[in-house]
């Protein structure tokens, strides 16, 4: 099909995912802005309290400044690249909720890419919001426009990479009751193994060297340091995460298939 | 004591229908014993990384730290396996409706509500959980009878805890989708997993005094620590009085405003 007749029904599925992500403003804010807020709001009172004020006390090459911008930018970092987009997948399939979809001119994959397109779209928005609003305060001095789009370019990246893994973990509901505890499972490793918590300089230095070679530090770890300057563009991050991509995109579609054939469409 | 004898038998059935419907999921049974393993080792390596650069945090030096974040575990382990599933099939039942067969049966409606879900999966956990708190325990070192009181304090603990997230449930029923709350909620929970001398005056006063989520570890740990610190410990004990009649009393409130989207 051409890009002209398919992209009304691309910009329409994006419009309604919008007005969803929308219509419980209070419920968005709580699900999506709250937790990152309070995971900062614990994190600065943490490193406070371990600096004890002292402005020359460097722990790994970081003062408290520095050690407050990390945190700052992994903020971000999560609110940019790790989507919640694709998180009813499971219980659509297992209510048979996705039997409309087969029959419809937009097929599964896609509308929940327009949704994800949708949730970055708003995602993005917000993050600039609060990067505007901290800079505001001065909370981030050495800011630049270059280390903005480097950081901004990559993590919108590494959502496309979340985002095919949700959506993974989603289908497997075909064989699964409760693939949440997968979710959950991923969201602990990542934010323990990834620098979300701590910067990765303070872990054991064989830790660091192991987890090089997985996906984990690439996602939020040298994002942050993007957006800190201190890397520009980072091709090693995108061959990896693009390599990853490619194997989670096949395995995608084959358990597709696999599960498609054994869909009962419950309820119907 | 009729009544307990009554809700007692009806608590014994809901084990037994949660161990049959969690039992009937093997895979999600064991990923769910996963996912809690993992929380309690990521959790405890990330202090332990940090103090592999800093001697203290705070006051304290890495041992009671430890040992703070293990009886946190321990609470949330508890919270785990009893409560946390209530919450989210609550927020589904305001949603649809299915709140009004819950609401006609003839016990206490939060009882039926906050206590008809439990995770067998995680009480599998209670070794793992318990182990932690033991190791890091004799380690502070803790004295004979802080080892003695030590399980009173973790049911006072989950006892707090829950009234907290009950009472912040409750805004469920103004709210159309729930799902929300239930990760402020969450949150509540991670906040409360710090000691409280890690937070600045204000947030120490306003998580102690307005919503006492800094007492529900700080207080019986300090104590624990040090027998002589029981002024923390009496005002824990004051809020589960205190936070327990607000929670019944916001609850009735709650229960008029609820809409009944099935009827």
């Amino acid at each position: 099909m051409s890009f002209e007749k398919n992209f009304p029904k691309w910009w329409q599925t994006i419009k309604i995912s919008w007005s969803n992500y929308t219509a419980y403003r209070m419920n968005f804010f709580l699900q999506i802005i709250g937790p990152a807020l309070v995971f900062f709001f614990v994190k600065y009172n943490l490193w406070s309290s371990i600096y004890d004020g002292d402005a020359h006390m460097t722990i790994k090459g970081y003062n408290l400044d520095q050690m407050i911008t990390y945190h700052i930018w992994s903020m971000i970092v999560g609110l940019v690249a790790q989507g919640m987009s694709a998180l009813n997948l499971a219980e659509d399939i297992r209510m048979g909720r996705i039997s409309s979809y087969l029959i419809y001119p937009i097929d599964f994959w896609e509308y929940h890419t327009a949704g994800f397109i949708a949730f970055e779209t708003l995602q993005l928005f917000i993050s600039a919001l609060t990067i505007t609003v901290i800079a505001v305060f001065g909370f981030l001095p050495d800011i630049t426009f270059t280390s903005l789009i480097f950081g901004f370019t990559y993590c919108v990246y590494v959502s496309l990479f979340w985002f095919i893994l949700q959506y993974l973990t989603g289908i497997i509901g075909f064989w699964l009751e409760e693939t949440w505890i997968l979710r959950v499972i991923l969201s602990i490793l990542t934010a323990f193994l990834s620098g979300a918590i701590i910067p990765l300089e303070l872990y054991p230095e064989w830790l660091v060297t192991l987890l090089n070679y997985t996906p984990f530090p690439y996602l939020t770890f040298y994002p942050i340091k993007m957006f800190m300057g201190e890397i520009g563009f980072f091709p090693k991050g995108y061959l990896m995460l693009g390599a990853w991509m490619v194997i989670l995109l096949f395995l995608n579609k084959w358990i597709w298939k696999k599960g498609i054939r054994m869909y009962t469409a419950a309820g119907m | 004591m009729n009544s307990v004898r009554h809700y007692l038998s009806i608590y014994k059935k809901f084990l037994a229908t949660s161990f049959s419907v969690q039992l009937s999921f093997r895979t999600s049974f064991v990923l769910l014993i996963v996912m809690d393993i993992f929380f309690y080792v990521s959790t405890l390596a990330t202090v332990d990384f940090v103090y592999d650069h800093v001697s203290t945090i705070g006051p304290w030096q890495k041992e009671k730290l430890m040992f703070f974040i293990s009886f946190m575990l321990c609470v949330d382990h508890l919270h785990m396996t009893l409560l946390s599933e209530s919450f989210w099939v609550l927020a589904r039942q305001i949603r649809t409706g299915e709140l009004d067969f819950i609401l006609l049966k003839p016990v206490h409606s939060i009882f039926s509500i906050f206590f008809r879900y439990i995770r067998p999966s995680s009480m599998t956990n209670t070794v793992v959980a318990w182990g932690f708190l033991f190791y890091y325990g004799s380690k502070v070192p803790l004295s004979t009878l802080s080892w003695v009181l030590l399980p009173l304090f973790l049911i006072l603990s989950f006892m707090l805890l829950a009234i907290v997230e009950i009472i912040i449930s409750t805004a469920m029923f103004w709210m159309t989708e729930g799902l929300g709350i239930n990760f402020l909620r969450m949150q509540i929970q991670s906040l409360a997993r710090w000691p409280d001398f890690v937070y600045k005056v204000l947030a120490r006063r306003l998580f102690t005094v307005l919503m006492p989520i800094l007492l529900i570890g700080s207080a019986p740990v300090r104590f624990l620590l040090d027998l002589k610190s029981w002024d923390y410990v009496a005002g824990m004990v004051a809020a589960i009085f205190v936070f327990g009649f607000l929670m019944f009393k916001i609850w009735s409130h709650a229960l008029i405003r609820y809409e009944s989207a099935s009827s």
